[in-house]
């Protein structure tokens, strides 16, 4: 039914644009042509206009309005605090804590991701035979969904069952706890590094469209391979890392699958996350779902989006004079 | 065999050679690194529960369990959850791929004041949180009455995702501008031209478009976690949460099949649509 329903929504929408079309010629002022295209503009551009006003605007309005009350869900007396649920905020360490935590863990985890995935491109960039099976492999691990991923690595990592604690004991070390505090982090970051296929693809596409003469040239000159590689390679790659950058440290910040998976796949509930793990989307989280409180909680959520704006702003703004582009980047590759 | 032509011990062919030993050393090691996690998933889901209790650890399976695959099935209702995910991700998929080409087609080769600040609204709300909106749109489908349903989906898949309307924008733009005027001249609206002339050109992208949103929707977790009860849900969630036996402890191997079981179907559709997928990837990315 659902199907139908869609199917007939699609179908609409050409016949709607046609109407259009025949309004402007039924026009009798001849120079309709323009606001013909005008009119179709907004008829083409109107799903994602009206999509983004309902599904995130106003969602993220909500949560403003939310953010100024003490809203549960539940309690029928809820009321203006005006800002009141910011000032809470401020003044508990948990904010800053898991805050530190996240900050921490974009730190870490993006710049490790993009030099893991540009270097596996450039190993793979030479010339070596069956590259397109080193690639797809390299890079399956990158479309293995969230949860996929969380098992696989809860199931490397366990005390007992794990290959990890396996190699460690082959080798007489003893075996550790890594899904526990303090080694969960290094096991968050080991899940997030499995896929540095994404930057690695990429990152290839660059590397390709690095013209092969520049290369020569520097060779010819008596540069050397990582000398190449700095001057040339990094410096033509720069606008993909830098995409790669604010886009990782925006995906960090919201990572939430690889520290629910530990606990929920024993005994469930987000208390029982490494403390090590327990950063701000899952302080949010907590806030939200386990304690309900859904005003507080959407002060936490507009304070984590102000930073985001800000971060990303400063990333940009730090390295607008080191990005190259050697293309318009409005211009069509 | 390439020895014969030139003198095997010379120093430069020694060091080429040696220069390639390491080379495919590094990059066979690297990718054993990349496989490994998959690979100790599927051992695990092939192992019997006291295998993954002892010390020290079984690297393989005495006995290949292979009937774990089976018990996976038959402990859940995986069909019926998978079902639930195939639809979620088809329906959404097929939406959003339209919509995206319908609002990526006016970006493409139509213009109005405003259009470029639109444009801009548009590639910056790529990089919005999409964490952060959902827990407040979350509160309000709750209001709407549409936790429970698909309705959701239908909504998100109706207004387009960024990403992809960049996709289509940046193929839509490529082509010949001859394409639509000898259209207009027919007296063919714009609606007419997207669906007969553009449409049609496009399966590419379209077949990219359609794995790519395929593949985020059979991944989400947290969208159906927070929207569906416990029958509705999808595979994601059923994977992660239901592998749990009558005592409350977790049954791992079982638990590891059925993830191996969640997880191939993607790998398969990647596999078979691998080159319009890496395009569609690379593209985006290098803006």
């Amino acid at each position: 039914m659902t199907v139908n329903q869609m199917s007939s929504v699609a179908d609409r929408r050409p016949g709607s644009t046609a109407n259009a079309g025949r309004a402007g010629s039924a026009d009798r002022t001849e120079p309709s042509m323009t606001t013909r295209r005008h009119r179709a503009f907004y008829m083409f551009t109107a799903p994602w206009i009206i999509g983004f006003a309902l599904l995130t605007i106003a969602p993220m309005a909500y949560a403003l309005w939310l953010s100024f009350t003490t809203y549960d869900g539940i309690s029928p007396n809820w009321h203006y605090v005006g800002l009141g649920n910011y000032r809470e905020l401020l003044n508990d360490s948990q904010t800053w804590d898991s805050l530190g935590r996240a900050g921490l863990f974009a730190v870490i985890s993006v710049p490790l991701s993009i030099i893991a995935g540009l270097g596996l491109a450039v190993l793979i960039n030479r010339p070596v035979k069956a590259r397109g099976l080193f690639r797809t492999l390299l890079y399956l691990p990158a479309v293995v969904p969230p949860v996929g991923a969380g098992i696989a690595f809860k199931n490397l990592f366990d005390q007992n069952a794990g290959a990890a604690n396996g190699v460690l004991t082959f080798f007489g070390f003893d075996a550790i706890g890594w899904l526990a505090d303090p080694y969960a982090r290094y096991v968050l970051i080991m899940t997030v590094l499995w896929a540095a296929g994404n930057v690695m693809i990429i990152s290839l596409a660059g590397l390709q469209d690095v013209p092969r003469e520049l290369h020569e040239a520097a060779r010819i000159d008596g540069a050397s391979a990582w000398r190449s590689f700095r001057s040339i390679t990094v410096p033509l790659l720069s606008p993909v890392l830098l995409f790669q950058t604010v886009t990782g440290v925006i995906a960090s910040v919201q990572t939430i699958m690889p520290m629910l998976l530990a606990p929920l796949a024993t005994t469930g509930g987000l208390t029982t996350i490494p403390q090590s793990n327990y950063t701000y989307m899952i302080h949010v989280f907590s806030e939200y779902f386990a304690l309900g409180r859904y005003g507080y909680a959407s002060a936490l959520l507009w304070v984590l989006f102000v930073l985001i704006l800000i971060a990303t702003g400063l990333i940009f703004k730090f390295t607008s004079g080191v990005v190259f582009y050697n293309v318009d980047p409005e211009a069509k590759k | 065999m390439t020895a014969t032509s030139l003198n095997p011990k010379s120093p430069a062919r020694v060091r080429i050679r040696a220069n390639r030993l390491v080379l495919y050393t590094v990059l066979v090691a690297v990718t054993g690194l990349f496989v490994g996690p998959f690979g100790w998933l599927v051992l695990t889901g092939l192992k019997a529960p006291s295998e993954l209790a002892a010390a020290p650890v079984h690297w393989l399976p005495a006995h290949f369990h292979w009937h774990n695959f089976t018990d996976a099935y038959r402990l859940i209702d995986f069909l019926g959850y998978a079902r639930n995910s195939l639809i979620i991700a088809t329906v959404y998929a097929t939406l959003v791929t339209l919509s995206s080409a319908w609002v990526g087609f006016g970006f493409a080769r139509l213009t109005a004041p405003g259009r470029k600040t639109l444009f801009g609204i548009l590639i910056g709300s790529m990089m919005l949180p999409q964490m952060i909106t959902l827990l407040p749109t979350y509160l309000i489908f709750a209001k709407l009455g549409m936790v429970d349903t698909y309705w959701p989906w239908v909504l998100w898949g109706l207004s387009s995702a960024p990403y992809l309307v960049f996709l289509f924008r940046q193929f839509f733009a490529g082509l010949p501008r001859e394409l639509e005027e000898a259209a207009i001249v027919d007296g063919c609206g714009y609606g007419g031209i997207f669906w007969r002339i553009f449409l049609p050109q496009s399966w590419p992208v379209l077949s990219a478009s359609f794995v790519i949103a395929f593949t985020w929707t059979w991944g989400d977790y947290i969208a159906p976690q927070l929207l569906l009860s416990t029958d509705r849900s999808t595979l994601a969630v059923a994977v992660m949460s239901t592998y749990v036996s009558s005592a409350g402890t977790p049954v791992t191997n079982l638990q590891a099949a059925a993830s191996v079981m969640y997880v191939v179907p993607i790998l398969l559709i990647f596999l078979v649509a691998q080159r319009g997928f890496v395009a569609g990837m690379s593209t985006s990315g290098l803006k």
